[in-house]
């Protein structure tokens, strides 16, 4: 990635992404091995009037380091100082920038999956509660990196793989455009214009079909469809996800039913899970299976009552800039928006009018999403009356 | 050492500040701090943590970009903000008594070059004062250890090449450490015990000050009745042994922050957040830094200096003997850590309430910084005076004279 890219990719996290406001204070977390950007989007952030750029480095292998070495009580552990500053960040109504990228497999590799699963900070739900209630405005943008490049793509030297992951990303962050704000603004302009179609359609369920999956995702009646555009209490708007190509909503947790295949690898944390197949009854995840990483999702689908019900569905349609990629990115990020994905875990309930669906909603400390779409999968809009509309075939929007 | 990996190195390096060191304790969250260069130590250094027990270690990296960025782009307060959780942050490691492990090196100076030295001076957070509390009583058990890095290892040895001046930089560490020796721990204890017995009878002396006299240098250090110096260890409220340096070659007290006088010459370069201060010269007039000049670096420490009223007093008085492995090298680490178990020095800023007795504890300096430089060299003789007005030599050529 030259200075260049990581310039504008900076711009890009803290003006159109978090759209950071003068005199905000800003939180920035990124794994070690990202502090170019890191460093990029301080200078960008108190350049955009920022009154403080607080980063934090984080390390997978410290992390390792607990799992392998340390006891048990050890695990999910975290001083409660860290939920206060939590709490501290809402009222103050703090920006935050993530920076995204795959971590180093060797920083997870052959640790004890169980023990990683139950190594959930209480942190994360503080953090949740931050998005939930729109104190915050925030932004996960993508950060190349050369471990991030040698994961996906194997066959290429670190500097052209790193190169060419590089190019990937300026891609789909719509780098490559003249005026990205002004290509992104047109993308949202079309995500939002599918989101309130669907809006208007109140489907009672989505339904998809093809390659092994039959699933049917019932919607509670008063959740909206969105787009990643986001809005603070305050008013602030922002883009949380860079790149996105989705729309979503939450779902009934009560009523998923049938089996589904995922169609792309799901990276929780840098253990793989590969050819994953999950059945649903009742709305609860009642078996889940997979070719490699199976304990894994398993661990945190059993770490509280919602963990194995759905807290998000979304849709992405082929002409988004990822899946014509091809690639897998072995990042929820990016892939997640190659293809329909579902998520267990908490909802969005800010997308729920009506105080009695707001109650379903569902409620977790995880949130994980895993894609289920492609070309030859096809999704069916379902009315009360059973009747179904065809909403994506091909990758193409129906409606 | 050179028969060992360089990851074997780490981990002996590691192991001594985690058990000897800061005496890491089952149960306790331990935060390690270091330079973003450091990752490698301070991995290695987290590692022996959860092997001792720690049941979270807390990463706390400084990245000098960061700071670049914000005095470079920062409006006027962003300068020495703090966020609220940051001071949160702090008390939680007094509330609860966590361990400290701070790995400290040479940064690179580029960095923060061509910068405004009034910005970079007045960038100096308030929680210091925080994080300064707890150690002054003692709730944290803590130590400060030397990080070979290569950036550190190319200001040390600018001429060589940088796989030599790293491995260089790497075998001073571990002769200044005691690393070198068989038993580092069984080593640090005999020379710890030696320096113990020395404030001892320095202590029994009950001086009313001290004098420097060499070069450039004639001052008057005015101790408080109960200013008591210590050396080696150190202890927590409760109980529990660490070495806040390692390594540790001085006796140290707490000074009357009102009775310095005369003029002051660093004898080695100082590094001031990132800028190496050179040629310092200091003059006092009662007990306040009233000039401060250098060769290079003055701004910085001036405003530094200026952020509160302790800033211009001294809080520290330190005497290092010629034994000082540190000082036998003869290398300047521009890094406090080692320089300053060097020579004797003195420090501008907080003083160690833990050095006087409760009727002196309000008169000891109060700031939020706390700057170290070294004073000492084997043509500055140390003398001490008694409150009768005897004077008694306490190092001449290095040696201790009593």
């Amino acid at each position: 990635m030259d200075d260049l890219l990581t310039e504008r990719l900076a711009e890009l996290a803290v003006g159109f992404g978090a759209n950071v406001q003068a005199d905000q204070i800003v939180m920035v977390t990124a794994e070690l091995g990202r502090e170019s950007l890191a460093r990029a989007v301080a200078a960008a952030a108190y350049r955009a009037g920022a009154r403080y750029v607080d980063v934090t480095y984080t390390d997978a292998f410290v992390r390792r380091a607990k799992i392998e070495n340390a006891g048990d009580d050890a695990i999910g552990y975290a001083p409660v100082w860290h939920v206060e500053r939590m709490k501290q960040m809402g009222e103050q109504r703090v920006a935050v920038i993530a920076l995204e990228a795959a971590l180093d497999p060797a920083a997870t590799e052959g640790l004890d999956p169980v023990r990683l699963g139950d190594d959930q900070s209480p942190v994360r739900q503080a953090y949740l509660r931050l998005v939930m209630e729109r104190l915050i405005n925030w932004c996960i943008i993508a950060c190349p990196t050369p471990e991030w490049a040698a994961r996906v793509h194997p066959g290429l030297p670190t500097d052209q793989a790193f190169e060419r992951l590089s190019q990937e990303i300026e891609r789909v962050c719509r780098l490559d455009e003249d005026d990205p704000v002004a290509a992104w603004q047109t993308r949202f302009d079309r995500l939002t214009e599918i989101s309130e179609r669907l809006g208007g359609h109140r489907f009672e369920a989505i339904h998809f079909s093809g390659d092994g999956t039959d699933l049917t995702v019932g919607l509670l009646p008063s959740a909206e469809w969105a787009c990643a555009t986001f809005t603070t209490a305050d008013g602030i708007s922002h883009h949380p996800n860079l790149p996105t190509e989705e729309v979503f909503t939450t779902p009934d947790p009560r009523r998923t039913e049938g089996v589904v295949r995922s169609t792309k690898p799901l990276n929780i944390e840098g253990t793989l899970v590969t050819g994953l197949t999950v059945r649903f009854e009742g709305g609860r995840a009642v078996a889940i299976g997979a070719d490699g990483g199976a304990e894994v999702l398993r661990g945190r689908a059993s770490r509280d009552d919602g963990a194995s019900r759905l807290g998000e569905l979304a849709l992405v349609d082929g002409e988004g800039r990822i899946g014509a990629l091809d690639r897998v990115f072995y990042s929820t990020l990016i892939d997640e928006n190659a293809a329909s994905h579902i998520a267990l875990g908490s909802g969005l309930g800010y997308l729920v009018k009506d105080e009695r669906d707001k109650q379903q909603v569902n409620s977790s400390s995880i949130h994980i999403d895993f894609m289920i779409g492609s070309p030859e999968i096809d999704v069916d809009g379902v009315n009360a009356d059973g009747t179904r509309v065809p909403v994506l075939r091909g990758g193409e929007w129906q409606i | 050492m050179a028969d060992l990996t360089i990851d074997e190195r780490r981990r002996r390096l590691a192991r001594l500040l985690v058990g000897f060191g800061a005496n890491v304790q089952p149960g306790q969250t331990v935060m390690v701090g270091g330079d973003i260069d450091d990752r490698e130590l301070v991995r290695a250094v987290a590692d022996e943590c959860y092997l001792a027990g720690a049941r979270f270690v807390e990463l706390n990296y400084f990245d000098l970009h960061l700071k670049r960025a914000r005095i470079e782009f920062g409006g006027d307060d962003s300068i020495g903000y703090a966020t609220t959780w940051s001071y949160e942050h702090a008390r939680a490691a007094a509330a609860e008594k966590w361990a400290i492990i701070s790995l400290s090196g040479g940064t690179d100076p580029s960095i923060l070059a061509g910068l405004d030295p009034d910005r970079l001076g007045r960038d100096n957070s308030p929680v210091n004062t925080e994080w300064l509390k707890a150690v002054s009583e003692q709730l944290v058990n803590w130590t400060v250890g030397p990080s070979p890095s290569p950036v550190w290892a190319s200001v040390v040895h600018p001429d060589m090449e940088p796989d030599a001046a790293l491995e260089l930089l790497w075998s001073e560490v571990e002769r200044v450490c005691r690393l070198d020796e068989q038993d580092p721990v069984a080593s640090w204890e005999q020379r710890m015990g030696d320096m113990v017995a020395t404030a001892g009878r320095i202590n029994d002396l009950h001086f009313d000050a001290l004098y420097f006299q060499g070069p450039g240098t004639d001052l008057e250090v005015g101790l408080l009745p109960s200013s008591r110096f210590i050396s080696g260890g150190s202890e927590t409220a409760d109980g529990i042994p660490h070495r806040p340096n390692v390594p540790s070659e001085e006796a140290f007290t707490t000074p009357d922050p009102t009775r310095v006088n005369g003029e002051v010459r660093a004898t080695r370069p100082l590094d001031v957040g990132g800028t190496v201060v050179t040629g310092l010269r200091v003059r006092f007039e009662d007990g306040r830094a009233v000039a401060i000049d250098a060769d290079q670096g003055a701004e910085v420490l001036r405003a530094r200096t200026a952020i509160d009223d302790g800033g211009v007093r001294l809080g520290e008085v330190a005497l290092v003997d010629g034994e000082s492995r540190i000082g036998q090298l003869g290398t300047v680490f521009y890094e406090t850590l080692l320089d300053e178990n060097a020579a004797c020095h003195i420090a501008l800023g907080q003083g160690f309430d833990y050095c006087v007795s409760d009727d002196d504890v309000e008169r000891i300096n109060a700031s939020q910084i706390h700057i170290d430089f070294m004073i000492g060299d084997d043509d500055v003789d140390v003398t001490g005076v008694t409150d009768s007005g005897d004077r008694v030599p306490v190092l001449r050529g290095g040696a201790w004279q009593i």
